[in-house]
């Protein structure tokens, strides 16, 4: 193995220069797919802003504008009487935040009693929970829709928060995080006397804090884009939730669509997401990688 | 092939940006690696070593300077075209790949008249396995080898290309005390066999000192010193030189040149000629002790440590640097040492004076 | 160590949890099964006190029934048309915005934006993209006023437009409208795990590929695929585990009438099916259809676990 590959008979610097023009159209066409893919993904955001921007006459023009040429805002104050957002907004901030606290809670009791307390039947309960990850929401559904109705919590802000107050995902995850901080703290909090809810408030959720917040925005993201069960059992004025007004406020069949004030009801539901997203990025992403689920 | 490095010079950016410092990893390097040489790159760490590997291999691209590679100069060409093998600190085996398939991986990448035929693939993944015997383990997996055979299959990868120079990054830093014995040994016959012109890393002087051919030391991106290892240990640089090389370490103590006599406290204890009156560093290798009922060196006893072959004393002396005096005595001489006051002579060939400032080596004769 | 105290105090913690699953979670299992065995079982008819009868006949039913065998072809398609794209696409996203520096961020933010999205308000705006805005909308008589931004493009390139989705569209032209939609809103998810795995692979690979002079080519197939291989197969399954319950995006484009309106359910889909059920008080049949999705759903998984199993590297 001694002989070695000699160097075939190139000029050593046109090598280099083809190289370099290689390196050079490949970072082009990366950058250029990049930015073609990111303008395919940005442009319904773009045409739903410039159309809840535009007249009904300007947006039904045979040749479409790109920017509007009178900026209607009415469109917006138009949106939110048509559809009644404010209602909706409310009722869907009551049914979010409600429910988000309340899962927090039972969370944070029920992955506490799985990461460090010891008990019969703990690996597997564990295990069974587990397992109902693997089934369909909608097997559930038929039988909680009866089950709300016999209750008598038809149309009640309660029908939209009890029955998906556990998560066996959140559980999971902060079981995980729970686990990953020593038990030499439970334990010496034990010795000095702490109590185990003081011990979880002081010690635990502080330490679990990013997961508790990435739970925090998935559910409250879960209730403002949640839509099937709520159209089942709450479709009255008073507790309907935001998706499902907004699609109900514009399902003309015949007839003039009013295509920007949609739109600008669409963006509008669409906003409190987006800066949601803006501040707390960092979160979501973190708990989204890990769960796969929408909302 | 012979390696050449002109004026070889790396700057990192601060990566802090508004410290606004850049880290000069390596130095205007110069020097010539001779064909078919084992040379060790020895430093501490953040010394420029690995940096200087990676430029070689054209991973990392010097700031200014030159590489040849023999007569090409191969400073701006890439590093697939440079005909190198690269063994990675951690050896870079694909974990999905069997020993065969990753020795296999490099010649598939061949093309037009260098392309091979499945056979002689083979045949060469085969050649090179044999040469680092692993050829019983080519079904297997990265995972399930152990440190010492990934090392191999690396080494294995990096010359079944048939390199022009062969690259290792601290190659034995992975493996445990008895394999890094055998595994030196190893490398120093498969270089041997190919004649490849080799350079590794490594931070471990007694590494470097027992297989190379050549070391250079390196200190903050500066080279120190270049030479066969009994050499730059016989005749260090300066002080980091004579300090970095040898185990136990040599011993460091203050003293002055006074009248043509090398005084350590008030005892002389060598000639000296050709040195001018000054303070001076003085360092002592372990083995540059005599003991002597006369000798001219006082030193305040602790302790004597038995090692079979030799007899370690360890003593105190107040113009030492270090914390105490070792020296290394042939346990045959059978001298007893008893009292609380040790005496040596000296070996004037294992005695250095450097200069208090520089810490450069002050180029004397020692009697 | 098991004291009994603690044995009651991890009772008294995951009581709330176990009294919420035990009503809202297992009675349902048991209670589906139980439903999809009762011949023709309606919720209305039992509690007027009607017996039915033990059997498979719900099953059966729903296998036979057209609209059910139409609903299944469709989640089908859709699952078969976009898990593969999507995947493709953010995988080469992925390995784009790996191997850049500048703007990569900012990029990455940007492939992200659809996921925190309304899938049925964005819905909306598809539709509005790709809808013919005329009079007498939604009948036959329908005028173009203006084709919509996708058909203007299309016209500006030389094209034709296409009716896509108003009355009397084709049902591979609505098809094509939520393969746009469902691939779109699918691929943050699966950029974002993809870049995850690639930013995890150890960069030693690629310097030992360069090294040897690997292609470019080669090192993506031979080392980024294989590297990303369990990421590659947690995004498809769960990619398939999302498509076979598709519903609510061709709700955001089509609305509740699931299809054009000359062509109403024509895009339902298995989720679809059970609600229609389930509004038509046929408990029974909603039962046997979310067991026969269950089932799919499970064998998906398993072949996928089993193909898993061979091809990926962990």
């Amino acid at each position: 193995m001694s002989d070695t590959i000699t160097m075939k008979e190139k000029n050593i610097q046109q090598v280099s220069a083809a190289q370099k023009t290689m390196q050079i159209l490949v970072k082009f066409f990366t950058y250029a797919f990049l930015i073609l893919m990111a303008l395919i993904v940005l442009f319904p955001f773009y045409w739903m802003i410039i159309s809840s921007l535009k007249t009904l006459a300007e947006y039904r023009l045979n040749v479409p504008t790109f920017f509007p040429q009178q900026i209607m805002f009415s469109n917006y104050a138009e949106a939110f009487t048509t559809a009644s957002l404010g209602q909706l907004f409310y009722n869907t901030m009551i049914v979010g935040v409600v429910s988000t606290l309340l899962s927090l809670v039972i969370t944070v009791l029920s992955a506490f009693a799985f990461a460090r307390l010891e008990f019969k039947g703990r690996d597997t309960m564990f295990g069974l929970l587990l397992a109902t990850m693997m089934i369909p929401g909608e097997l559930f559904t038929i039988t909680n829709y009866a089950t709300v109705t016999q209750l008598g919590w038809m149309n009640t802000y309660r029908v939209l928060i009890i029955p998906f107050l556990v998560s066996v995902f959140y559980i999971y995850l902060l079981r995980q995080n729970f686990m990953q901080i020593p038990n030499e703290l439970y334990l010496a909090a034990k010795v000095d006397g702490t109590s185990d809810l003081k011990y979880l408030w002081k010690v635990m959720v502080p330490l679990s804090l990013p997961t508790l917040i990435s739970i925090t925005i998935l559910k409250m993201m879960g209730s403002w884009n949640s839509y099937i069960w709520p159209r089942l059992v709450a479709n009255d004025e008073a507790h309907r939730m935001i998706t499902n007004g907004l699609r109900n406020a514009f399902t003309e069949t015949s007839g003039d669509v009013n295509y920007p004030v949609q739109m600008a009801a669409v963006a509008l539901v669409s906003a409190p997401l987006f800066l949601v997203f803006v501040f707390l990025r960092k979160y979501i992403m973190a708990g989204v990688s890990r769960s796969g689920i929408k909302g | 092939m012979k390696v050449v490095l002109q004026n070889l010079t790396k700057i990192f950016p601060s990566r802090d940006k508004k410290a606004g410092k850049e880290v000069v990893a390596v130095n205007d390097f110069n020097f010539e690696i001779p064909d078919g040489k084992l040379i060790g790159l020895l430093g501490p760490s953040g010394c420029g070593k690995s940096t200087t590997l990676y430029m070689i291999s054209g991973l990392q691209k010097p700031t200014s300077g030159k590489i040849f590679f023999g007569d090409d100069d191969v400073t701006e060409l890439s590093t697939e075209n440079r005909g190198i093998g690269l063994v990675f600190q951690n050896y870079a085996l694909y974990p999905h790949m069997t020993v065969q398939q990753n020795i296999l991986f490099p010649l598939q990448n061949l093309k037009g008249a260098d392309k091979l035929s499945k056979e002689e693939m083979q045949e060469r993944a085969y050649n090179a396995a044999k040469l680092v015997q692993i050829e019983e383990l080519m079904d297997r997996k990265p995972s399930e080898l152990s440190g010492g055979q990934q090392q191999r299959v690396a080494i294995a990868r990096a010359l079944v290309k048939m390199p022009r120079v062969l690259l290792l990054d601290e190659p034995l830093s992975n493996l445990d005390a008895r394999l890094r014995l055998q595994t030196r040994e190893e490398i120093r016959r498969i270089q041997k066999e190919t004649g490849i012109t080799t350079v590794f890393v490594t931070h471990d002087q007694e590494e470097a000192m027992s297989i190379s051919d050549m070391i250079v030391v390196m200190k903050l991106g500066v080279l120190q010193q270049i030479g066969k290892p009994q050499d730059v240990y016989d005749d260090p640089a300066n002080l980091f030189v004579a300090k970095f090389l040898g185990t136990p370490p040599i011993n460091v103590l203050e003293g002055k040149i006074q009248g043509g006599k090398v005084y350590i406290g008030q005892e002389a204890v060598l000639e000296v000629s050709g040195a001018e009156d000054q303070d001076v560093v003085i360092g002592i290798r372990p083995e540059g002790f005599e003991l002597a009922e006369t000798g001219a060196l006082h030193c305040n006893l602790v302790n004597v440590e038995v090692m079979g072959r030799d007899v370690s004393i360890v003593s105190h002396h107040p113009a030492s640097q270090n914390a105490s005096i070792r020296s290394i005595i042939n346990a045959d001489h059978k001298t007893s040492v008893g009292g609380q006051i040790v005496r040596y002579d000296l070996k004037p060939h294992k005695v250095f004076l450097f200069n208090k400032e520089t810490e450069e080596r002050i180029r004397c004769e020692v009697k | 160590m098991v004291d009994s105290k603690q044995q009651w105090k991890a009772w008294l913690y995951l009581a709330p949890a176990i009294v919420l699953l035990l009503v809202f979670t297992v009675w349902p299992i048991i209670n589906t099964v139980r439903m999809s065995l009762l011949e023709n079982y309606s919720g209305l008819q039992a509690t007027a006190g009607a017996q039915f009868q033990f059997g498979l006949g719900n099953f059966l039913k729903v296998v036979r029934y057209r609209q059910f065998t139409q609903c299944l072809k469709n989640t089908c398609i859709l699952c078969f048309l976009t898990v593969p794209i999507s995947t493709i696409l953010a995988l080469l996203i992925a390995v784009a915005l790996n191997s850049i520096k500048f703007l990569q961020k900012g990029l990455q933010t940007i492939f992200f934006l659809p996921y925190v999205t309304n899938s049925i308000a964005i819905g909306m705006v598809f539709a509005a993209m790709f809808n013919i805005v005329g009079s007498f909308y939604g009948t036959e008589n329908e005028l173009i006023v203006t084709a919509g931004i996708i058909n203007n493009v299309i016209e500006f390139f030389g094209g034709t437009h296409i009716n896509w989705i108003n009355y009397g569209s084709s049902y591979a032209a609505n098809i094509f409208v939520m393969v746009v939609y469902i691939v779109w809103n699918a691929l943050p998810f699966k950029i974002l795990v993809l870049l995850g795995g690639l930013q995890g692979i150890n960069k030693q690979y690629y310097e030992a590929a360069k090294v040897d002079g690997t292609p470019r080519r080669r090192v993506f197939t031979k080392i980024t695929v294989p590297l990303l291989s369990p990421m590659l197969a947690y995004v498809v399954i769960t990619g398939f585990i999302g498509g076979f319950k598709e519903y609510t995006s061709i709700v955001g484009i089509f609305g509740e009438t699931m299809g054009p309106p000359d062509a109403a359910k024509r895009l339902n889909t298995m989720v679809g099916f059970i609600y229609d059920s389930l509004s038509s008080n046929s408990q029974g049949r909603a039962s046997a259809a979310a067991l026969i999705l269950f089932a799919i759903i499970l064998v998906v998984t398993l072949i996928n676990n089993q193909v898993s199993k061979k091809r990926v590297h962990y």
